[in-house]
């Protein structure tokens, strides 16, 4: 019977998950399709200005520009199921196909950023937890506080005039050096400051939020059973408090996802970074139908697909969400039997 | 020192320093364990019992502080150790189990994992021979099938069964001074007489000393060897059970046992001592308990009388004993009482 619900489950959360994605389309065709500014200008430049309003229309005709906003979303959609999102408009080139060029680049820059943001997070808050009061904890949020209300942009910055423009140490812009893309060494150097400027504006955030769980943790009574014990307050709070706090972080990690993937859209813009926050931007900004229905879909079904995973890891974690159910089951079977 | 004692207090005074002002805790005490002895420490909520524990474990809030006297487990004075060496003590020689057993055991880690935590602080044992011991610790405090329960969160033990778990924690690492902090108090009576006669049985086979805190008269007795009334901050009167419950000296002793169910007729009203325990705050100049004494004399409102003795086990501080003192002939349930 457990097989039977698992089934159940999964083919649940495939429905929440589709109809999500359907929902989510819906809404960025439209509200880009009732957005003003003229798509044709992305796809032929400056030449637009000078069609005539005949050639003008033939050419909305050819891209699909044509008729009313639901009759081109059914057509997309049509498309889109068999796996054709069509061409983007700026690059004439298939849209999965710029996109595959470039989420490398921000899948690196945003995971590696996310393991450090959330490592350090930890860190800090079990920092902060273990000298709570003392001046280190009181230092740590002052500055956590100041620092994350730097904005992205502006941090950006000034790191780029500091480390790039006046020390000369680190790429301010770009992924790699022209012709450099296989050198790991180059790829990473131009990794630096856009990570940094990542995790200067997230970190503090999670880490006060996990802190306070912690603190709230340290005030429960089998920790004073733990002390009782004979162990030092680290080795509580890393492996007593820790564990109790453990499905708190995985869903703030899961939240978090969406988060720290639009903070690399910020970066991006600022170093000049190719990767799909600056090509989604772009295609804003262009028009570019096509390829902003993909992105937002990409990012999506990341944000969705995360808060599903975030789920499955904490009944993994804390054996009593798993339990509660089980227990539920077995008094089922039980009374049925 | 004659005999050594497992535990010692010697004229022990804390205080918070609170926004408001210091809160004079425990004002003064002493007292003493003998190796194997049960001692419980009976008084109304606020007199100072936990705060007394937990001031041997030295697991106080960081506003608390010692300002006078010294403790001292098996003959070593511990008042000025550092937390580095109470961690030392805490888990191997110290003790404790607490009042609610729902809310002691941490809920994400099973019941096997908290017992071996505990066992392997003194002996660093195989993940197996921690798991045999700690089957057998649950066979101790009365748990069945202890091997198959291992791997159980709490929350699949019944209250009673979770306070035997924290028990068998708490035994994990043969303490000799086990600090009981109401550990009956949150269970039903059947239990709570259960859990008594495993302390007893505990202590039989392993020669455990155990302070046991207590507000129920009741438990006391059939647990105690020796019985030490607190009021206010203040060990009032101390001596051996049946000192206390027979031949106890101390007016506000009298209190306790007049207002035990047992002690009033059938049909009359259940007695109680008037009024409330003083503020802390500001507690009150002579003895803080001569508000509420019906046998008040006028000095207890300008000293606080000294420890007289009664006999060498027994001791009661109240002015009734000096010997300008009017005689004063205590309620009936207290001289003739059948427990």
């Amino acid at each position: 019977m457990n097989f039977q619900k698992m089934y159940h489950t999964i083919w649940c959360k495939l429905a929440v998950f589709v109809i999500a994605m359907g929902i989510l389309s819906i809404a960025v065709f439209y509200v880009s399709s009732y957005a003003p500014g003229d798509p044709l200008q992305s796809f032929y430049g400056e030449r637009v200005e000078q069609m005539s309003p005949a050639e003008h229309e033939a050419a909305r005709q050819r891209l699909g520009l044509d008729g009313p906003v639901y009759q081109r979303y059914l057509s997309w959609l049509h498309h889109a199921v068999q796996g054709d999102f069509g061409i983007s408009f700026k690059y004439k080139e298939p849209a999965l196909d710029v996109i595959r060029a470039l989420i490398g680049n921000t899948l690196l820059l945003g995971s590696i950023s996310y393991a450090i943001v959330f490592i350090l997070a930890i860190g800090l808050a079990v920092c902060c937890a273990l000298h709570e009061d003392t001046w280190i904890d009181r230092a740590i949020c002052k500055i956590g506080t100041i620092v994350f209300y730097l904005p992205a942009f502006w941090v950006g910055l000034v790191l780029i005039l500091l480390f790039n423009v006046n020390l000369g140490w680190l790429p301010g812009s770009g992924a790699y050096d022209p012709g450099q893309s296989d050198n790991v060494l180059n790829r990473l150097e131009h990794l630096v400051l856009p990570m940094l400027v990542m995790v200067i504006s997230h970190v503090w955030y999670y880490a006060y939020m996990i802190r306070n769980k912690l603190l709230d943790e340290t005030r429960q009574e089998y920790v004073f059973l733990a002390k009782v014990k004979g162990f030092s307050r680290f080795y509580i709070v890393c492996t007593h408090c820790l564990r109790n706090v453990a499905p708190t972080i995985v869903s703030i990690m899961a939240v978090s996802v969406n988060h720290i993937l639009g903070g690399t859209y910020v970066v991006e813009a600022v170093f000049s970074y190719p990767g799909i926050g600056h090509l989604s931007i772009e295609s804003a900004k262009y028009h570019d139908y096509n390829l902003l229905m993909l992105i937002v879909l990409i990012t999506g079904a990341l944000v969705i697909a995360s808060g599903l995973i975030a789920q499955a890891v904490n009944e993994r974690i804390d054996g009593r969400m798993k339990t509660a159910e089980g227990g539920a089951s077995w008094n089922r079977s039980h009374r049925s039997a | 020192m004659i005999k050594e004692n497992s535990l010692e207090i010697r004229h022990l005074s804390l205080s918070f320093d609170t926004a408001a002002g210091e809160i004079e805790a425990i004002r003064d005490i002493s007292l003493s364990l003998h190796h194997g002895e049960i001692l419980a420490l009976v008084g109304e909520s606020g007199c100072g019992k936990s705060v007394l524990c937990r001031s041997v474990l030295k697991l106080l809030p960081r506003f608390a502080r010692i300002k006078q006297g010294n403790i001292f487990v098996k003959g070593m004075d511990i008042t000025k150790y550092t937390e580095k060496q109470m961690q030392e003590l805490r888990g191997t020689i110290l003790s404790m189990v607490f009042q609610n057993p729902l809310t002691t055991l941490n809920p994400s880690m099973s019941m096997g994992a908290q017992l071996r935590e505990a066992i392997c602080r003194r002996q660093k044992l195989s993940r197996q021979a921690a798991d045999t011991r700690a089957a057998e610790l649950l066979q101790l405090v009365g748990i069945d099938h202890g091997m198959q329960r291992l791997t159980l969160l709490p929350q699949a033990f019944s209250g009673g069964q979770r306070q035997r778990c924290a028990l068998a924690i708490a035994l994990a690492s043969d303490p000799e001074v086990l600090l009981a902090d109401e550990p009956t108090t949150a269970l039903d009576v059947t239990v709570q007489m259960q859990i008594l006669d495993l302390l007893k049985d505990v202590r039989r086979q392993t020669g455990l000393s155990i302070v046991f805190v207590t507000h129920d008269l009741g438990v006391a007795a059939r647990l105690a060897d020796r019985v030490g009334i607190m009021y206010a901050g203040k060990l009032v009167e101390i001596g051996t059970a049946d000192e206390i419950f027979y031949d106890s000296r101390h007016p506000y002793t009298w209190g306790l046992l007049s207002a035990l169910p047992s002690a009033v007729e059938q049909g009359q009203r259940l007695k109680a001592i008037e009024g409330m325990p003083p503020d802390m705050l500001c507690p009150p100049r002579g003895d803080a308990f001569a508000d509420r004494n019906p046998y008040a004399l006028n000095i207890d409102y300008e000293e606080a009388p000294p420890f007289f003795e009664i006999s060498p086990t027994h001791q009661a501080a109240t002015w009734l004993l000096d010997k300008r003192a009017p005689c004063v002939v205590p309620p009936l349930c207290c001289r003739q009482r059948e427990l």
